[in-house]
């Protein structure tokens, strides 16, 4: 019979392969080259933004009949005009015309109409991290290898950056300060364990920080967050939720090196989220992360609700039968042993596997 | 899609976005049977994408309860029956997993083909990002920035009556072909076309041969005729279609169950409609499918469903959508002890990536039931805005007469107590009068819906059979009445013989009498003047044969609306004395 449990997965890994694909929203055209060297700033694709289009009424415009109206235009669909040149016309002696509106292409002709499109702003999609590209379908997609070290999280800003690790405060657990914010923090990526109040991020947005990498995040403070111009990514949680240890632990042991945080958001169905790479050099190949790991004895998990949200241990067995617990609801669950020592029944629903 | 009259076994398999249920029918002495249910972690979403592992895997838990082989050799359904008992002879598949559908609504008119597309598009899972209609002062261009901008996967368009509008429609169809031409990278975008009949020839010349365009019934025929069954059935296979090439493994449930799959909602509300046709005019019947993505409110009155699908209230992903369409202390109000706001938050937002955890401790549960309250209450209260005048939220503030009330969804069927699921029920909906509230334990409903067209008979005897769990009847007074003060005197004869019960029933107090599920009794009912229990005005009288449940016959005099004290204390004991009363404490 099947394993019936296949948790989410988390990665936390010292070093590993790091494969990601960047993808354009809209087809563009990538400027990087397969095994060419990339840096985290590096455009590796660019688009078109969303354009805007425009209906050019030639008739009503150039006081002509529908009917002439094709002898009086001067461009054809496909087109591409500048900003001022003329697209119908001239006609009579004020010699009217029609002119484009904005750099862009004609689209359509139909009945004395044109349908011009505005071109839209250019998007720059940047590599993320330093590291080689592998492959590219040369408009749209563009994959970009790299070994490191690899830090999962569950919330994102939306942010992309790149920096200068530091810690702020002591522990996992501890909370950002405005008091521990000062000039020498300036342009880097800060560690953190909680946040609960905004004053300590308008205080890091005066230092210019690159990021801040946070255990827990008070859910009220989301929508500053979300206003920030620099890059938040969130560990754990909502919430009192500090850094998990095995993830602070590799947080702690590579301070002052630079960290890439990509604060993405994540959505249902989205093999991407948001996540701290560290780019450390490899001797060796390394292994890519694994996506699917069953539950079984000595998978490494993590808790990710009360009673013991946090913690991380590993299965010592998944019981044949529910248990139940204090809320009185029964669950399948499985026996973990926590880092403690202490072994505790937890429903395999609390659990995500840890990498 | 044709009937099948020669098959005994049926296999129906729901996909939800947290759990996947497969359930097996059989016939025993001659009637449809549940057999087994066997229940797995969906696997649509992160790591496989794919929904065909949870599939098997709840099979292979029928398989272990049964004995019954169901897949062969290379883990492909059986079908149909083998000589030695292996497999099924029918396989129905209903699904509410995958990512929405990203749509925009194009029409005429907002109270006519506009408001036809809203409700044909809100009874199924999609997520509306923009809507066009005439009278929106949107220039032409501007309509195609909108639908680029947008990148829809579907765009829904209504418009004219059948032999009536012309120009209109045609200059909107002309647009939306212009807009969706332009999508950038060949974008697989599908247009379904719901208006005037008359001008088919015209659409597709409009919309060209690039397109993948799909004509349906209009969905508004005439005026004062809405028909969107026909267009509904369409838009469901689209929604399959679009599904499928986003999460894996749909494709095979869609060659197992050889077009017997529907979007779970429109299972759901089948059934509902059934339900209102039996049951007869009187009354309405309430449907609520409190899901983790979704809800699905689906109310019939007199064989007329109306079902909405509210992918913005669900208790997973979805969950931040409460406190867009409702406020924080409303959710507070319904906890029986002190937990401050921020911890409620930090509950929503976690859950919400955490779709598929359990409450484990006992504070979380109550969390976990504030919030079910909610979600159905708001959800509710944008549906009835959909209910047919007299029974909207418009003209009553109140439910109409509801018999009986279903409800399904994990959060309600794995309660610790069905009295959890019963209470949350009472205190979400809130019915009038005399209902019957019935609990879908097994997520029984979309596989009875959708087994409905290869197997008409089954869901007719599973339904008898005793599958579902009848929670009670409730009896709730409406009326205003001092807090304390008599407004009910109620005698319960049973029929089996025991003990007959008579008493007085004051304002404010939730009351169970105990009436064991299958035993049947009479209930005479006095209500004071001003009351009003559903014998056909305030003050009157009557007697009714009840029937009883789980927890019993529930007399809910709390009021109409639910009497809350301002006082945080006072409020959190009168929460624990319900949870004690019906019998979810002890």
């Amino acid at each position: 019979m099947r394993n019936y449990y296949i948790p989410p997965v988390t990665h936390v890994i010292p070093l590993t392969t790091i494969r990601r694909e960047r993808v354009l929203p809209v087809p563009g055209a990538v400027t990087v080259r397969v095994n060419e060297k990339v840096q985290a700033s590096h455009v590796v694709a660019e688009a078109e933004t969303v354009p805007r289009h425009f209906f050019l009424d030639v008739v009503r415009g150039l006081g002509v009949t529908q009917q002439n109206v094709g002898r009086y235009i001067v461009r054809r669909e496909g087109d591409r005009v500048d900003a001022g040149e003329v697209i119908a016309g001239p006609v009579g002696i004020a010699r009217r015309t029609i002119r484009a509106p904005a750099n862009g292409r004609i689209i359509t002709i139909s009945r004395g109409r044109v349908l011009f499109e505005a071109r839209g702003e250019l998007l720059s999609l940047r590599a993320g991290f330093p590291g080689v590209v592998i492959a590219t379908d040369g408009t749209r997609s563009v994959t970009i290898e790299a070994t490191g070290a690899l830090i999962q999280a569950v919330w994102g800003n939306g942010g992309q950056d790149y920096g200068v690790m530091r810690m702020v405060g002591e522990g996992p657990a501890d909370r950002l300060k405005t008091d521990q914010l000062d000039v020498n923090l300036r342009g880097a990526v800060l560690v953190a364990g909680i946040c609960d109040h905004p004053a300590p991020f308008h205080q890091a947005t005066e230092l210019s920080v690159r990021g801040v990498i946070l255990g827990g995040l008070a859910s009220d403070l989301i929508p500053v967050a979300q206003r920030l111009p620099y890059t938040v990514v969130v560990l754990e949680g909502f919430g009192e939720r500090p850094i998990n240890p095995p993830a602070f632990q590799l947080l702690s042991s590579n301070i002052g090196r630079e960290v890439a945080i990509d604060g993405q958001q994540p959505r249902p169905y989205q093999v991407q989220r948001p996540e701290v790479i560290i780019p450390l050099p490899a001797a060796r190949d390394v292994e890519l992360p694994d996506e699917v790991i069953p539950l079984k004895p000595g998978v490494r998990v993590r808790i990710v609700r009360a009673p013991y949200q946090g913690e991380v241990g590993a299965v010592q067995s998944v019981l044949n039968q529910a248990a139940q617990y204090p809320s009185g609801i029964r669950a399948m669950s499985a026996k973990i042993e926590l880092a403690g020592g202490n072994i505790v029944t937890v429903p395999v629903a609390n659990l995500e596997v840890l990498q | 899609m044709n009937t099948i009259l020669d098959a005994d076994t049926l296999l129906a398999v729901d996909v939800g976005t947290v759990n996947t249920r497969a359930s097996l029918f059989d016939v025993v002495d001659g009637r449809y049977r549940l057999i087994a249910t066997g229940r797995a972690p969906s696997t649509a979403g992160p790591p496989l994408f794919d929904v065909s592992e949870s599939v098997r895997m709840s099979l292979e838990r029928i398989q272990s309860i049964t004995g019954r082989p169901l897949m062969d050799e290379s883990d492909s359904l059986i079908l149909p029956v083998t000589t030695e008992g292996a497999g099924v002879d029918v396989f129905v598949s209903t699904t509410s997993a995958g990512p929405k559908v990203r749509t925009v609504l194009v029409g005429l008119m907002p109270g006519v083909s506009l408001q036809s597309i809203r409700r044909l598009a809100s009874s199924a899972f999609l997520e509306i990002v923009g809507e066009i209609g005439l009278t929106d002062r949107r220039r032409d261009a501007e309509r195609i920035d909108l639908i680029i901008a947008a990148r829809p996967d579907l765009i829904l368009v209504a418009g004219g009556t059948d032999g009536g509008a012309v120009d209109s429609v045609l200059q909107m169809v002309e647009t939306v072909g212009l807009a969706a031409n332009l999508l950038p990278g060949g974008r697989q975008t599908r247009i379904v076309f719901s208006g005037n009949r008359h001008l088919g020839a015209s659409v597709m010349e409009y919309f060209g041969e690039r397109l993948s365009v799909t004509m349906t019934p209009n969905v508004r025929p005439s005026l004062r005729q809405e028909d969107l069954a026909p267009a509904r059935m369409h838009l469901a296979e689209i929604i399959a279609e679009v599904r499928s090439s986003r999460v894996a493994g749909f494709g095979e449930l869609e060659t197992w169950s050889r077009g017997f799959l529907l979007p779970t909602a429109d299972a759901f509300g089948r059934v509902i409609r059934y339900l209102s046709n039996i049951y007869g005019p009187d009354k309405g019947v309430l449907g609520i499918d409190l899901g983790a993505s979704q809800t699905t409110v689906a109310a019939a009155f007199d064989g007329a469903l109306r079902i909405m699908v509210n992918s913005d209230l669900g208790m997973g992903a979805s969950l931040p959508g409460l406190l867009r369409h409702g406020d924080i202390a409303d959710v507070i109000r319904w906890l029986p002890v002190e937990i401050p706001e921020y911890r409620v938050r930090d509950y929503i937002c976690n859950k919400a990536i955490q779709p598929g955890t359990v409450p484990a401790e006992t504070e979380e549960l109550y969390i976990e039931y504030a919030l079910a309250r909610e979600v159905i209450r708001l959800a509710l209260g944008i549906a009835r805005s959909e209910w047919p005048a007299g029974k909207d939220s418009d003209t009553l503030m109140l439910l109409p007469p509801l018999e009986p009330i279903v409800v399904s969804g994990g959060v309600l069927a794995r309660a610790p107590r069905p009295a959890h699921a019963l209470l949350t029920i009472l205190d979400a909906l809130q019915p009038t009068g005399i209902s019957t509230l019935v609990l879908d334990p097994h997520n029984l409903t979309p596989a009875l819906g959708v087994a409905a067209g290869p197997l008409p008979v089954l869901p007719v005897q599973v339904l008898e059979s005793g599958s579902y769990a009848s929670l009670g009847t409730v009896v709730a007074p409406v009326g205003s009445a001092r807090f304390g003060r008599q407004i009910l005197r109620v005698k319960l004869e049973r029929e089996t013989g025991g003990e007959d019960m008579t008493g007085e029933i004051r304002m404010g107090q939730l009351v169970v009498l105990p009436l064991a599920q299958g035993e049947k009794a009479r209930l005479t009912l006095r209500p004071e003047r001003g009351i009003d229990v559903g014998f056909g005005g305030r003050g009157q009288a009557g007697a009714l044969r009840v029937a009883g449940g789980v927890i019993g016959l529930i007399i809910d005099a709390r009021g109409r609306p639910i009497f809350m004290p301002k006082d945080p204390d006072r409020r959190r004991e009168l929460n624990q004395k319900w949870l004690w009363d019906i019998g979810a404490m002890e």
